[in-house]
């Protein structure tokens, strides 16, 4: 059951990663002129249709892996690590469910910034948000899959 | 759908509350509830781990910072327009992106050692 759990968050990860790198890539690099390439057609995507994606896999994600995996991580993989001294990796861990806690709290100001009509005074606080929120899940999901590449569930 | 004229207001107020209480929370370690994963058990506030099992205090950090972040947004929602229309928008990310840094120090041990 925990596996199927855990393949489900994965998806949704990559799922919610595509999305908010296209949004990120679309703020920050946006093309100058129509896209031909593979690279110019991933930065001219319309930005604000991936909000309210986002905010729904990013509030999925966090609470399949949060609430229906985790307690397994606290009673069967912790432990192992904390025996086998592996520091580091927990303390990424650590970071990854404090970044994920700080990126919901952000939510609802980054669902207000980015509703339309997109009003221009507010261009840096959605690019920033996005940005963060991109970061947030890059760690996330590399985290998530350099501990299970550690210690698997089922292992 | 309608959206509050005062939702922009919340909506900054509740991501920086949220952001300060939930570092407090995990600084002092002020949980509203404790949850212990392997007997799937509940108790308010700071309880011991159970045979030697982990307890949790994530869920509770969550909730305690969910109630003070919540009760500030709507107080702010409240206040008067003269005393909101400055506030600026860019604290909904400057203050989050601060909290991360603080953990960042707070966690420090795990990769000094």
């Amino acid at each position: 059951m925990i596996t199927t759990l855990l393949i489900i968050h994965a998806l949704l990860a990559v799922a919610l990663l595509g999305a908010i790198t296209h949004q990120a890539v679309s703020v920050w690099l946006p093309a100058r002129k129509p896209a031909g390439s593979f690279v110019g057609r991933f930065r001219s995507v319309a930005a604000p249709s991936y909000a309210n994606a986002i905010i729904v896999l990013y509030v999925c994600t966090a609470v399949v892996g949060g609430v229906l995996i985790y307690p397994e991580f606290r009673v069967s993989v912790r432990p192992v690590l904390e025996q086998l001294g592996l520091w580091a990796p927990l303390g990424v861990f650590d970071l990854k469910e404090h970044f994920t806690v700080i990126g919901l709290a952000s939510l609802p100001a980054y669902w207000n910034f980015w509703r339309p009509p997109l009003a221009d005074q507010h261009a840096r606080t959605r690019a920033m948000l996005t940005a963060m929120l991109a970061f947030i899940v890059w760690w996330n999901f590399l985290v998530g899959h350099v501990l299970n590449n550690i210690r698997g569930f089922g292992s | 759908m309608t959206v509050p004229r005062s939702f922009p207001v919340f909506a900054i107020v509740f991501a920086v509350a949220y952001t300060v209480a939930y570092v407090i929370a995990v600084w002092k370690n002020y949980p509203l509830f404790t949850y212990h994963p392997a007997t799937n058990e509940f108790g308010w506030g700071i309880e011991k781990p159970k045979d030697g099992v982990p307890a949790m205090y994530w869920y509770g950090w969550i909730a305690t910072s969910t109630i003070a972040a919540s009760v500030a947004g709507l107080i702010a929602s409240y206040l008067p327009q003269r005393l909101t229309q400055r506030l600026w928008s860019g604290w909904s990310w400057v203050v989050p992106l601060c909290a991360m840094l603080v953990f960042c120090y707070m966690l420090r041990n795990y990769f000094l050692r």
